[in-house]
């Protein structure tokens, strides 16, 4: 018989509905502010607004996404009993939105009190998010390459949170830390130790299910995670005070390995057993050209110390990395996500002898491709802004579009759930008189 | 219906529904096959839930081949 590995502890389906149905109102507000404040967003990288826009997409978009699927993913594809992840979803999703939020205002009024507010509140969460999430993930008896990444991905979560905190602390104070290795630091371990092996972890599992597509290389599967975390580790060496001349090649070794990672999901999905091709694979795809084209302007900027030198370089590693890899990652996936979630649901409540609804009425295909235009056009003129900064408010404008509509074909999908349930209910037969 | 169901070439839930509906018609001392690329555990939930039994094992070519039958 199969080992004695519980899946009975999957979470009510509002768990990981509230974060998925909160993160893309936080992509409407970065795409509005983006508007709003036009070019001086994109002049430097430690612009206020260029802060502000970072963390709306970083904290409230990725991380807020990142949550719910782990909540998910854990208990009924890991095997992981995550402790009353109705309480932990009630606690730890306000204090997201909330600490998002301050964040996001202190920035914009560089106000110490709110930094110091959004690193206790966030920092708090996160670590109560981590300690219940990690917990779950060491006492599992599944063994493999995606509880491997997604341990590390939690471990990556954990210090990317405590840098925060300490920046959060040093920006409200006088501290005299090096602000500046510190913040690189810090999103080193978000995008690389957090983003990317959570990213990886749940592709290894999603891909070939979803796509259709051979497994991952066990070789990549079971080496990508440790060697990324020895990448952080050098990399966090920088904080000790010292600028060490291969700092430079650290960098270019992290992004080689996204890169990697890229490479081999594209050529996987080259090799799918069925040449179907839906909004998650195509929104996969342009996350992995993304996550390539990256390493490439990495590599660009070390040839040339010009591009590297110059004010908007940044911006534009930044559009990459977040709308670019990781919002059209996590717009692909929940497009999987979410119908799938609705079908086993509602499957649960039916029982055995009677099927629910064509995953393909929860969310109109129409509507998915639509929105996928509108994204990639949003990533294509956000990119352009960084070489013609006059477009930026129009990007914005495209990208709050964009992430308005997901919301919308996410909703819609919830709603579909509600509505067959409440028909369900009224179709079943009442109490005997 | 058939007692063999090969969804290593069918997107979920479609491995699923076959499965819902040859479980529905499937006599007890009968056995129902999967063959899938992947540890179906919503499956494994339902069956559980239903008094089912199952034997796994995992082939070279990393098929799961997954034998059901009635408690």
């Amino acid at each position: 018989m199969h080992p004695n590995l519980s899946f009975e502890q999957a979470p009510p389906i509002t768990v990981p509905y509230r974060f998925f149905l909160t993160a893309p109102l936080f992509g409407v507000v970065a795409g509005l502010l983006l508007a709003w404040l036009g070019e001086s967003a994109v002049a430097s990288r430690w612009s206020s607004g260029a802060l502000a826009l970072t963390h709306l997409l970083a904290v409230g978009f990725m991380l807020q996404a990142m949550t719910g699927a782990v909540m998910q993913f854990v208990p009924v594809a890991a095997g992981g009993n995550v402790w009353r992840p109705g309480l932990v979803a009630h606690i730890v999703h306000p204090a997201l939105v909330i600490g998002a939020g301050a964040l996001v205002v202190a920035f914009l009024v560089q106000e110490g009190l709110l930094f110091r507010l959004a690193g206790v509140i966030l920092a708090t969460a996160i670590v109560f998010l981590v300690l219940v999430v990690g917990t779950a993930l060491l006492r599992t008896p599944a063994r493999g390459a995606t509880i491997l990444s997604m341990r590390v991905a939690i471990f990556g979560l954990a210090v990317t949170a405590l840098l925060g905190a300490t920046l959060a602390e040093g920006l409200a104070g006088e501290a005299s830390w090096p602000l500046l290795e510190l913040a690189n630091v810090h999103a080193g371990w978000g995008l690389g130790g957090w983003g990317l092996l959570l990213l990886a972890g749940v592709s290894y599992y999603v891909v070939p299910m979803f796509q259709l597509t051979p497994p991952y290389p066990a070789r990549l599967a079971r080496w990508l995670a440790p060697i990324l975390l020895a990448i952080l580790m050098l990399w966090s060496l920088q904080v000790g005070g010292w600028s060490p001349a291969w700092e430079q090649w650290v960098w270019l070794a992290g992004l080689t390995v996204g890169a990697g990672f890229a490479g081999v999901t594209l050529w996987l999905q080259q090799r799918r057993r069925r040449r179907v091709s839906d909004p998650t694979l195509l929104f996969f795809r342009g996350a992995m050209l993304c996550m390539i084209g990256l390493l490439l302007s990495a590599v660009v900027m070390t040839m040339f110390p010009a591009v590297a030198e110059h004010p908007r370089t940044p911006y534009w590693l930044g559009v990459l990395v977040l709308p670019g890899v990781f919002v059209s990652a996590i717009n692909g996936m929940l497009y999987k996500i979410v119908p799938f979630l609705n079908w086993l649901h509602l499957q649960r409540l039916m029982g055995l002898g009677m099927l629910p609804p064509n995953m393909k009425e929860m969310i109109a295909e129409r509507a998915m491709v639509a929105q996928m235009r509108v994204h990639f056009a949003a990533v294509i003129l956000l990119l352009a802004g960084a070489i013609m900064p006059e477009l930026a408010r129009l990007a914005g404008i495209v990208f709050a579009a964009s992430c308005a509509m997901l919301g919308w074909n996410l909703i819609q999908a919830a709603r579909f759930f509600r509505n067959f349930k409440d028909r369900m209910r009224a179709a079943a037969p009442g109490p005997a008189p | 219906m058939p007692r063999v169901i090969d969804g290593r070439e069918l997107q979920p839930p479609e491995p699923l529904e076959l499965a819902l509906m040859a479980l529905d018609t499937l006599p007890d001392d009968d056995e129902l096959t999967m063959l899938l690329y992947c540890q179906p555990h919503p499956l494994f939930d339902i069956l559980r839930r239903n008094g089912y039994r199952w034997t796994e094992t995992i082939q070279d070519d990393g098929t799961h081949e997954i034998r059901i039958r009635k408690a």
